[in-house]
């Protein structure tokens, strides 16, 4: 593949095949056509993450937007030993989410979405149908926890909600869901270690 | 791991998404200076990675790619300011070399360093910082006297962007949220003696940190988000 830096190239038909990880490798030295395809393969995946976060399609837009461009910046950095493809670019555009919707606002503290899209539905994860093996084991973990408390990781994960509207959602104090988290969280890390 | 076990949760928190605002902000700014909390934080991220598979795609706007393209390109090595940025690590390795000297030789090369580089008056006790998203990428530099606790930031390869300013922030566990410096200029040195409130440790330990903000600074007296620079000082002066 030739670096077509003017042109990205359009749907060549080797790209069908490519795998992520060779797109990212592409990528890294700075081949344009490779990228478009990257989005092609990826973006509704990195979409279905961002627009669950931001309800609000220019934000979820913006944040996806950002999420790839640091894709294209950082691409030499993914390390396959480290995770997948996809567990990497999520990171990257949920991380891009997190950081939008945790930005301090004037004025109102929850500006409540107009538009609470059906499309973002909650998420089970323990539904899913494909699995790696990695979402098998984390899900067998997560399973072992008490089942508020991993709903309280799913919509943090999923949702993007802060422990305020954890602690309204369930009824609780904040400091309450910040121990829950804080022993799911360790469970699950002492879980996924063994 | 050789991160305390609150920093660890801390950095569970951050990769989950469930830190408040300035706590997020706090641990983005840390995570650069701080490999061991960098390496936890993404240990977490891996861990929660594999959720993200079970998330239903959803297809977003159309005219996103050509848009994302169109900054993709204008962001490779040729775009301007690299020659600032050039110049900049020049200054970083002189900074550095003029920190070294200072240790050995009495501060008598550093004093003429300063004198000619960055303040026109020998002073004592200076502190400077390069304030970068990462190593290839210095954008503000600041000195900091010690002693007056007057500061002095340049803009080096900064230009803010349109419609936005730029604003500084000292950042340090004992002093808790993060504390405005106020908003500096991207275009010429901006000097102030306001961190005279703070300790001489809290000023000399903090982590310099800017963030991007309306015009005026941020309406909150927090950050609004991540800081795009960040950095602590090293000692110059005797």
């Amino acid at each position: 593949m030739t670096i077509r830096g003017e042109a990205p190239g359009r749907g060549s038909p080797a790209q069908a095949t490519d795998s992520l990880a060779d797109l990212l490798g592409r990528i890294a030295a700075r081949d344009a056509a490779a990228f478009s395809a990257l989005y092609k393969a990826t973006s509704a995946k990195l979409y279905g993450v961002v627009a669950r976060i931001l309800p609000r399609g220019d934000a979820a837009a913006d944040a996806l937007q950002e999420a790839y461009v640091r894709i294209w910046e950082k691409a030499g950095e993914f390390d396959p030993a480290k995770g997948s493809p996809l567990a990497w670019m999520a990171t990257i555009a949920r991380n891009r989410a997190l950081d939008e919707v945790r930005r301090v606002r004037p004025g109102s503290l929850e500006d409540l979405p107009e538009s609470f899209e059906p499309a973002a539905d909650e998420v089970d994860p323990l539904a899913a149908r494909e699995r790696s093996e990695g979402l098998v084991k984390l899900l067998n973990c997560l399973q072992a926890l008490d089942e508020e408390k991993r709903a309280v990781v799913l919509l943090a994960y999923y949702r993007g909600l802060s422990r305020e509207a954890l602690a309204l959602r369930f009824g609780r104090p904040v400091p309450t869901i910040k121990t829950w988290l804080h022993r799911s969280l360790a469970q699950l890390r002492d879980c996924l270690a063994s | 791991m050789t991160v305390t076990p609150d920093d660890d949760f801390a950095a569970a928190e951050y990769a989950l998404g469930t830190l408040d605002p300035s706590e997020r902000a706090v641990m983005a700014a840390r995570r650069l200076r701080e490999p061991d909390l960098d390496e936890a934080i993404r240990a977490w991220e891996a861990r929660l990675a594999p959720l993200a598979e079970a998330a239903g795609p959803i297809e977003p706007p159309r005219d996103l790619l050509p848009a994302i393209e169109a900054r993709i390109r204008s962001a490779t090595p040729e775009a301007p300011g690299n020659a600032a940025v050039a110049s900049l690590r020049r200054s970083v390795t002189r900074w550095r070399a003029a920190a070294i000297a200072a240790s050995i030789i009495a501060g008598v090369l550093a004093v003429g360093f300063i004198t000619r580089e960055t303040t026109r008056e020998a002073v004592p006790h200076e502190y400077v910082a390069v304030l970068q998203k990462d190593a290839a990428s210095p954008a503000f530099a600041i000195t900091v006297n010690l002693d007056t606790r007057e500061f002095t930031v340049r803009p080096v390869a900064a230009t803010a962007p349109p419609g936005k300013a730029y604003e500084l922030w000292l950042i340090d566990p004992k002093i808790g949220a993060p504390r405005s410096l106020g908003v500096i200029a991207a275009d010429s040195a901006t000097r102030r003696a306001n961190l005279t409130q703070y300790d001489r440790a809290v000023v000399e330990d903090a982590t310099y940190a800017v963030t991007v903000e309306p015009p005026g600074g941020s309406p909150t007296g927090q950050p609004s988000g991540a800081p795009v620079f960040v950095g602590k000082l090293i000692p110059v002066g005797p």
